[in-house]
């Protein structure tokens, strides 16, 4: 068949326009903001919990709140926060972050210290998703104010007593998912797993 | 990743130096699809030549299709790309003024400055009018405010009115193009002027 120019390329157009109407258009996942805003947006203060507010989370098993491990597999199957959803930081992105970010809970991410939790909050805020947050000081503060902080002094004040029982009951959870057999903790985990996926609905 | 002068934050002699590039390739298109005669733009109106309609309906279109492309593969953010706002009641006006200037004065604005820059003296008493009636409209819009914004509707998308996806609209718009393109070429062997188009 012999075509001229034109015709060829209205064929092409056509071509394009009938792979356009079937990709799913959604732009979701594309990276936006001035990086200045950004950087400012992330270290904004509100941003961070302390590991104390976490703490309090984790034993009031607070249900707006879903913590998320950015350590490797192995790491979290040796120790994790109860509760908390693994997401290695390397895997962030090939995972659908729709199904653990676009919740509406708020996110908080954790590491061993801060710097790969401070990336993940930087590109889960440029990405749009802004109900996102970070431990502050990662499993290092954690271990430091919740799992191995004692009391010194001679009295204690009413609130320096709730701050340690939350401390205390925090560090015997963690303890007791922990020291449970490994086949017992992967059930554990699983069971947070499906609980999400039950929350999300839809067609999974 | 993308639209570039908000995802990178350039300043602002960059955003008006990049203005100034794509103007001049706007501009030197527009001259190479001989859009600086009237004779041509006219012929719009008559049906002897469609051109104008097939070279902006083809640039819309290979826009909207680039631009999904570029969306869907995570390189622009459709989300930050300016829309237009629409406002009824001097959209119809406005296009009604515009349509009546287009066939008298033989030229839209843009190819106006386009065939002042060849030369061409129409071409420049047509910018100067329409400098002057920009004028005359900054000075009185005071008084024609209310009815420019009348009928207020934001930002809308036509996709979106109509409750399809973007991929599906520009499908329609592709097809309802060159179904457009067909019926202008036949046109043009029926209203065929040659004594006119001979000499563009």
């Amino acid at each position: 068949m012999n075509m001229n120019p034109r015709q060829k390329l209205s064929v092409i157009l056509v071509l394009l326009g009938l792979v356009l109407a079937f990709l799913p258009l959604s732009g979701k996942y594309s990276f936006h903001g001035k990086p200045d805003q950004l950087l400012l947006r992330a270290l904004d203060e509100s941003s961070f919990f302390t590991a104390d507010q976490v703490a309090r989370f984790v034993i009031t098993e607070d249900s707006t709140v879903q913590l998320i491990d950015l350590r490797p597999q192995q790491e979290f199957n040796r120790f994790s926060i109860p509760g908390a959803v693994n997401v290695p930081y390397k895997n962030m992105l090939q995972k659908d972050m729709e199904s653990y970010l676009g919740r509406d809970v708020r996110t908080i991410f954790y590491a061993n210290g801060d710097r790969q939790a401070n990336y993940a909050l930087m590109i889960a805020k440029g990405l749009g998703f802004d109900n996102t947050y970070v431990m502050k000081g990662g499993l290092n503060e954690w271990y430091r104010l919740v799992m191995n902080s004692s009391f010194t002094g001679e009295k204690i004040t009413a609130r320096e007593n709730a701050l340690f029982e939350t401390r205390i009951r925090a560090r015997k959870m963690f303890t007791e998912l922990n020291s449970m057999p490994d086949s017992l903790k992967a059930r554990y985990r699983e069971s947070k797993e499906i609980e999400r996926k039950k929350l999300d609905g839809g067609c999974e | 990743m993308g639209p570039f002068t908000s995802a990178a934050g350039f300043p602002v002699w960059l955003d008006l130096l990049i203005a100034i590039i794509i103007g001049i390739g706007f501009g030197f298109s527009l001259e190479q699809a001989g859009f600086s005669s009237s004779r041509k733009l006219a012929g719009m109106f008559y049906g002897y030549d469609t051109t104008v309609l097939k070279v902006f309906f083809t640039a819309a279109i290979v826009a909207l299709v680039g631009s999904q492309f570029l969306s869907y593969f995570g390189l622009l953010n459709l989300n930050l790309v300016f829309v237009n706002e629409y406002y009824v009641t001097s959209a119809i006006v406005g296009g009604v003024i515009m349509g009546l200037g287009f066939i008298m004065g033989g030229f839209c604005p843009g190819t106006g400055v386009c065939a002042m820059s060849i030369g061409k003296i129409d071409a420049l008493f047509y910018v100067l009018g329409g400098l002057t009636g920009a004028f005359l409209f900054a000075e009185t819009y005071p008084l024609i405010r209310p009815f420019a914004e009348d009928a207020y509707r934001g930002p809308v998308k036509v996709n979106e009115v109509l409750g399809l996806s973007p991929g599906v609209f520009t499908l329609l718009l592709i097809v309802a193009a060159v179904a457009m393109f067909w019926v202008a070429e036949i046109a043009e062997k029926k209203f065929a002027r040659p004594e006119i188009t001979d000499k563009i």
